[in-house]
């Protein structure tokens, strides 16, 4: 029946800052009955003290919080209302407000973010500059209008954001469900809920609120959750209604809900992490850069207003002219005003342009990722999705690829693949099976019960089922088909399992489809059919699985009334309680041994009879043992391992955790690549090495540190130099002497809680890591993976990548530098709050490798060129000061300044910073080394950016002094000498942009020529008498250009200057071709499959030598077996770890508290 | 032609652009390519060099210092005393200097391009707009007007500082003087004297009513439209000397076209001989340091004589060259060792 917990986003208080997120949960089960009143539950919190209203028993008097359920007035009282910043009340409402903007507040929120950035504060503060008479150099309008433009494009893109997330907020706000009123249950919207109030759910209803379990139609008031979108996976949790609330309602049943908290204040919400704005490597640098440059324009700036101090108190006295121009003022006021002057003139070497240039840029970038048709799954109709598009450079330089395991690696689909029974290996290995010529599926059309899906590939195995010559192949489907805790249920006619185990539903299912089906359960007893014969079997005790047992058994009475226990477990555990001469011991243990080359996860099954006398004397004491007080726990090991022994082997079960398609190739190129991928899962370890090693993230022969080895490394204050030590020791084996770098660490949440609370061993676990090839992290929280990606953020250079497909992974999403949400079948919350969205794992690999690479290049060479052209043509007017007594007199036209960076010479390095490919994508792919050049930020370090500012030195220098030859004493004047300058400036960035383009599109040519044109077309346009008659002060180089361009000098002057000026870069560029001949050759003439190629074949051929995997994927920990078994199902000892994968279990938060006085309520109720 | 499936509404278009699959030209370049590249570039410069070596040097340039600053110069005596002084500066040609002769004058240490100067006048005014007459444009404060408020037409810096030195050259020929003719036609630029600058409208036939109700630049000391005595259009705004002065010189060493020697018997150049020439002294340049030079030249397709960018054109060409002889070395070191093995 249903019920739930948890959901709902928004962000807090609704308003700055946070993405659009949603946490839904699927609820299973069905609900059948309408109810009355009152559903007065325990639930506390920390922050609430209700009036006690209906005292339920006397058990409850005792208790120190009271409950009022579904009274509106009283919680209505206490909502929580704001008024600007103001807040009043406990609790929030149950609106969706991922909106950011009201129509009041659009104006100043958007203007007061955008002035966050300190590039707009400069040019705001430029324009503000030029606005005053005694300093403007420069007409305003050369930086209010792109300012404008800037603030409107930014404005109106964040307006359509907002009002997209509106829309959404008002279709999920409108969603209907069920509230309890004096009337009974009438629907409602969501939105409209608030705390307290009394819920009617269905089966298969989406719950965006924490909600408290009072009761459901399921025996026991168990129910099932689906939390895909809280963390990914889509086996079923259960929760089960308080005792006293099932006791209470469960004459009368009713399947109400109570909501504990809803809106901001629920558990995923205030477990989600606050969201960061996120900038790019490149961008700090950059904007670090900007700084550097702004300080060195400053500084020159003052150089130059000291100049003009000297000048003015030296020179102009003496001139009756230049006097006059001073007026009263005294020196140093002239050169205070002409410090702002300079800073006004050389502002453009910082233009506005490059920030409009880099967003459209990173759009466009961010298009052609969403428009790649090889990171379109044609299945699922997606391509894939740019949803931030600010950090593409990034996806260039990853250095960590932490992701998450289920439904991002694996398909969360478990296949049971092979099985060895009686030393009979049967059904295919996966690698072969997607063959065309292997043998069509299994024809299971004799079975009534079969629902297909089964991807088992042996008809021996169906004949000597059905044959009956082969008991132990019966007897293992049987024990399959017993040996669980999986609920069965009939819906709409069709057998539905509901498995906590993915495992065992697997097993089951297959069990099912070959003939061998398990029908129902009730507490004492399992049906099952048996090639189409009913049978019952009396369940007599049910051995639970834990992870230290690693196995679970069934004690069961035949039909016939022989008594039989049927165990599966992890292969070392069973084998080891085995009779003494188990036959088939040997074929089994090489089966396992195939099964483990094949990457499948295994799982033994035994059975063995017991005596009618064992089995009373066994529960004899199993009954006292139960009520035993102390040390119940290690007596019930005891007594389970006496009846788990001299076992019979019956077989073996391979399952295949199915990988998504290509992930072992992706995660064998992102290696190669120098991406260290760190598996972040809820899983538990075993799953995960499993995992690791299949999905080629491990080498068969990797050793894998973990536990106290760790610790012990950890421990020493230099791990990196024990490590090493103990490789000359020996004491690592000899193994890890010859292959460095085949380690990999294991961690585990509780190791990852203890590390957070030693400083050091962060930093040490961080360097550790450096030197091995993956890192595991088992049995994380959401809340720990993000810390597990903050861990390396601090101590690391790197960027982080983290990818994952569930509500767990938001958080891990939103902490790393750069997020990927995989748009599975699972639910959106990851895509939400991802900066891309790929439909499979595979896609990262063309992402990186390709898009983020050439991203990287791309904008590398856009930011370096960029800041060289607008420093070279703004640092001339330092030159040009010394000549012209440091009177910031501008060495262009106003309108040169202004379209010289927009106009004149963009063109051409977009079209590089857009179509730009060194090498295509195939060699990329091919050669994922190149990928490191990112990583290293080899292409836009401060070195780079220096050595572009130097650059752009010499050729400013360049552009004033060959031209200042030439009209030295000259009768040419100022405006022929401005448009002499200007061209050749022109020409001079034109030319190095043609140098810096190795990719000649019919656009990068187009591009070159059409600024050039433009450069001249609107240079003589502007020229052009007829615009200065009508405005004479704008317009104030009347036929200056025409008369220039008609001088052969001003041509001999441009050719010269463009061609010294890029004089070091040509040499430099031929240098590097003569010194490295191969270089840019290797990529293109060698063969990349060679020595790929044989990589593969040793990577093939080592896996013989492969330890063998075994184990029990509960992903949940202890199973509930003992609820199964006990009568009421209500037991102070209810399962403690059903949170465990849910996204609030260890969050501080109210959430938490609420589920751990949830069981102290079920303590004291008893 | 790939359109197996129906096209989605989610599918990418497969398109070159979409798919970064356009077609480019890579330019594969190697040591073979750009080692001819640099020489043949080298070579290109050189040639450009010497052909402007060796135009810069056929033209013939004389110039000639009239500060007076030193004692032994002939305008010593001007430099102080009252305006219009006069001052003979004598020179002598050895052989023809080829025409047609340009004259100028040049200035050094004269700050044309400060910025302040360059801003101090009004194109509305200098247009014609009599609006301006009355109300001149704030830049040009401190010369916007007079003393008594009456606003001063052409008003700012730049009009004030007008150079207002006079020459007239004579040929000695047998002891007498034969004055060269001048021609001041033309000297300034087409869109300055089409465009930029128009005289206002005349008010009763006369252009001085137009300017009836402002005051000379105060350096001046005849108003604008009485500059040129001789010649009744040369008045004004659209006076030649006033617009060659008023486009402001690059650098603070600068020369001004003055006239041309276009005419007569000189149309083909100053023949070799003594010429005088005669100088009224007015402009000060003494206190900050200025100098003052007449400069005689005649023109090539590439203007005036100019060594230094045949110079450049020459460095730049043979570091060109060296370069390319630099990478052979590199290139030969580097490879040939690899032949070897």
């Amino acid at each position: 029946m249903t019920q739930s917990e948890e959901a709902l986003s928004r962000n807090p208080g609704g308003t700055l800052g946070a993405n659009l997120m949603r946490r839904w949960m699927l609820l299973k089960g069905a609900v059948q009955r309408k109810g009355q009143t009152q559903g007065g539950t325990s639930f506390s919190s920390d922050f609430s003290t209700m009036a006690k209203q209906d005292p339920m028993d006397s058990q409850n008097m005792d208790l120190s919080w009271e409950v009022r359920a579904n009274d509106r007035q009283f919680h209505k009282r206490l909502q929580r209302r704001s008024v600007l910043c103001f807040r009043k009340g406990k609790y929030a409402d149950n609106v969706v407000r991922s909106y950011k903007y009201s129509p009041l507040t659009f104006l100043p929120l958007s203007l007061y973010e955008q002035f966050q950035r300190t590039a707009n504060v400069f040019f705001l503060l430029m324009v503000i500059l030029q606005c005053v008479p005694a300093i403007s150099t420069l007409q305003w309008y050369t930086s209010m209008i792109p300012l404008l433009m800037v603030l409107s494009v930014r404005g109106l893109k964040d307006l359509a954001d907002d009002l997209a997330r509106r829309r959404s907020d008002t279709q999920i706000n409108r969603r209907p469900c069920e509230v309890l009123n004096s009337q009974g249950f009438s629907s409602a919207q969501w939105q409209d809920i608030c705390v307290g109030d009394v819920l009617r759910l269905h089966a298969d209803q989406i719950v965006p609120a924490d909600l408290l379990l009072l009761c459901s139609s399921e025996p026991h008031s168990l129910c099932y959750v689906e939390t895909a979108d809280i963390d990914g996976e889509t086996n079923l949790k259960y929760r089960q209604a308080l005792a006293i609330t099932h006791q209470e309602l469960s004459t009368d049943p009713i399947e109400p809900a109570l909501l504990a908290f809803n809106g901001s204040d629920s558990k995923i919400l205030q477990n989600c992490g606050r969201l960061v704005v996120k900038r790019t490597q490149v961008e700090i640098v950059l904007n670090r850069g900007v700084i550097g440059i702004v300080v060195f324009l400053l500084l020159s700036a003052l150089l130059l207003a000291v100049g003009s101090g000297v000048f003015e108190s030296q020179v102009s006295p003496h001139s009756e002219v230049l006097s006059a121009l001073r007026g009263d003022h005294s020196p140093a006021y002239r050169a205070f005003l002409t410090f702002w002057g300079y800073v006004i003139l050389l502002s453009p070497a910082m233009p506005m342009s490059l920030y409009i240039t880099f967003e459209v840029i990173h759009v466009f970038l961010s298009l052609l990722i969403s428009w790649d048709l090889d990171l379109y799954e044609e299945e699922s109709e997606t391509p894939a999705q740019a949803r931030s598009t600010v950090l593409n450079e990034e996806l260039g330089q990853v250095g960590y690829l932490l992701s998450d395991k289920t439904g991002t690696l694996t398909q969360n689909r478990l296949l049971f693949r092979q099985c060895c029974i009686a030393g009979f290996l049967y059904g295919a290995m996966p690698d072969t099976v997607e063959k065309p010529e292997f043998p069509q599926p299994l024809d299971l059309s004799w079975n009534p019960y079969s629902c297909g899906g089964l991807q088992f590939y042996d008809q021996r195995l169906v004949d000597r089922l059905r044959g009956q010559q082969c008991p132990e192949t019966r007897e293992f489907f049987t024990a399959l088909a017993l040996c669980h805790t999986v609920m069965a249920e009939r819906r709409e006619g069709v057998l539905v399992y509901q498995a906590a185990s993915p495992d065992e539903g697997a097993l089951v299912g297959a069990a099912r489809d070959l003939g061998c089906v398990f029908l129902s359960r009730t507490r004492d007893s399992l049906t099952l059919s048996e090639q189409g014969n009913t049978r019952q079997y009396q369940l007599l005790a049910l051995l639970d699985f834990t992870s230290q047992r690693r196995r679970m058994s069934v004690l069961v009475r035949e039909p016939e009334g022989g008594l039989k226990l049927y165990c599966k477990g992890a292969d070392i555990v069973i084998l080891e309680r085995l009779q003494q001469n188990c036959i088939h011991r040997e074929s089994t243990e090489r089966a396992l041994e195939l099964f483990a080359q094949g990457c499948l996860r295994t799982l033994c099954v035994a059975v063995r009879s017991v005596k009618e006398e064992l089995w009373e004397e066994w529960s004899q004491v199993l009954s006292q043992v139960a009520t035993a007080t102390r040390y119940r726990e290690d007596m019930l090991e005891q007594l389970y391992n006496n009846m788990e022994s001299e076992l019979t082997l019956l077989g073996v079960t391979a399952i295949e955790d199915r990988l998504q398609v290509g992930v072992p190739e992706t995660i064998n190129t992102l290696r190669q690549a120098g991406v260290k991928v760190w598996v972040l899962t809820g899983d538990k370890k075993e799953t995960a090495v499993n995992i690791g090693y299949s999905c080629s993230l491990l080498d068969p022969d990797t050793t894998l540190l973990q536990a106290e080895e760790l610790r012990q490394l950890l421990q020493s204050p230099d791990p990196e130099i024990s490590l090493s030590k103990g490789n000359e020791s020996g004491y690592w084996g000899k193994d890890r002497k010859r292959e460095g770098n085949r380690m990999a660490l294991v961690i585990t949440g509780p190791e990852l809680v203890e590390m957070e609370e030693k400083p050091d061993w962060g930093k040490r676990f961080v360097a550790l890591s450096k030197h091995c090839q993956s890192v595991l992290c088992c049995r994380v929280t959401p809340g720990q993976k993000a810390a597990v990606v903050q861990l390396v953020r601090k101590h690391t250079s790197a960027i982080t990548m983290a990818i994952g497909d569930g509500a767990n992974d938001v958080n891990m999403i939103k902490t790393a530098h750069i997020g990927v949400g995989l748009s599975g079948m699972e639910g959106s919350q990851a895509v939400q709050n991802a900066d891309y969205s790929l439909a499979q794992f595979r896609f990262v690999g063309k992402l990186l490798l390709v898009h983020g690479r050439w991203a990287y290049r791309r904008i590398c060479i856009f930011l370096r060129y960029f800041l060289y052209k607008t420093s070279t043509f703004a640092l001339v007017h330092i030159w040009f000061g010394f000549y012209n007594g440091f009177s910031a007199q501008a060495m262009y036209e106003n309108w040169f300044i202004t379209l010289y960076t927009v106009m004149y010479t963009i063109l051409p390095i977009l079209s590089v910073a857009v179509f730009d490919q060194d090498i295509s994508a195939k060699a990329s792919m091919h050669w994922p080394e190149l990928y490191q050049v990112g990583q290293r930020q080899e292409l836009f370090n401060p070195w780079q950016l220096s050595a572009a500012i130097l650059y752009s030195t010499y050729t400013s220098l360049v552009l004033f002094f060959i031209p200042l030859g030439v009209f030295h004493y000259s009768a040419l004047d100022y405006q022929t000498f401005a448009v002499t300058v200007a061209t050749a400036a022109v020409f001079t960035v034109t030319a190095e942009v043609t140098l810096q383009t190795g990719f000649w599109t019919k656009y990068n040519a187009i591009a070159v020529f059409l600024s050039l044109a433009m450069y001249f077309v609107s240079t003589v346009i502007l020229h052009s008498p007829r615009l200065h008659a009508a405005a004479p002060t704008d317009y104030y180089f009347p036929g200056a250009s025409l008369n220039a361009f008609a001088n052969p000098l001003l041509w001999l002057i441009t050719l010269l200057t463009a061609f010294t000026a890029v004089l070091p870069s040509l040499t430099a560029r031929a240098l590097a071709l003569v010194l490295n001949p191969m270089d840019t050759h290797r990529v293109h003439s060698s063969d990349p499959a060679s020595s790929r190629g044989t990589l593969e074949m040793q990577a093939r051929f080592r896996r013989g030598d492969l330890h063998r995997r075994s184990s029990y994927a509960m992903s949940q920990g202890r199973g509930f077996g003992r609820l199964i078994t006990s009568g009421v199902g209500l037991r102070s000892t209810a399962p403690q770890q059903g949170g465990e994968q849910t996204a609030g279990k260890t969050s501080p938060e109210p959430g938490h508290k609420l589920e751990q006085e949830d069981t102290s309520a079920l303590r004291t109720s008893r | 032609m790939m359109k197996k499936k129906e096209e989605t509404a989610n599918r990418p278009d497969n398109t070159a652009f979409t798919q970064q699959r356009l077609p480019a030209w890579q330019p594969m370049l190697s040591a073979g390519i750009v080692i001819p590249g640099f020489v043949l570039i080298g070579m290109a410069f050189i040639g450009i060099g010497v052909a402007l070596f060796i135009t810069s040097r056929n033209i013939q340039v004389l110039e000639r210092d009239y500060t007076g600053d030193e004692s032994n110069s002939p305008c010593n005596t001007c430099t102080h005393s009252s305006p219009d002084c006069n001052c003979v500066l004598n020179f002598t040609l050895s052989k023809l200097f080829e025409g047609p002769v340009f004259f100028y004058y040049g200035l050094s240490n004269y700050y044309q391009n400060y910025r302040r100067y360059g801003v101090s006048r009004d194109d509305s005014q200098l247009s014609g707009d009599v609006a301006y007459f009355k109300n001149p444009d704030s830049n040009c404060a401190p010369y916007r007007v007079d003393s008594k408020s009456v606003p001063i037409v052409p008003c700012g810096s730049i009009a004030n500082s007008m150079f207002n030195d006079t020459f007239r050259l004579y040929h000695i020929v047998n002891g007498k003087e034969m004055e060269v003719p001048f021609d001041g036609k033309g000297i300034a630029w087409w869109t300055d004297y089409n465009v930029k600058f128009r005289n206002p409208s005349l008010v009763n036939g006369t252009l001085k009513a137009a300017f009836d109700g402002t005051v000379k630049p105060i350096n001046w000391p005849k108003p604008a439209y009485e500059l040129d005595p001789t010649d009744s259009s040369n008045n004004g705004f659209l006076n030649q000397d006033f617009l060659v002065w008023m486009r402001a010189a690059a650098l603070p060493d600068f020369r001004k076209l003055y006239r041309r020697i276009t005419q007569g018997d000189y149309a083909a150049g100053l023949p070799a001989g003594n010429y005088s020439l005669k100088i009224t002294y007015n402009y000060p340049v003494l206190s900050f340091g200025g100098r003052k030079k007449i400069v005689l030249s005649n023109v090539s397709w590439m203007g005036g004589k100019n060594q230094f960018l045949g110079i450049a054109y020459l460095v730049i060409g043979s570091l060109c060259i060296v370069m390319s002889m630099v990478m052979l070395i590199v290139y030969a070191k580097f490879k040939f060792p690899d032949d070897g093995s």
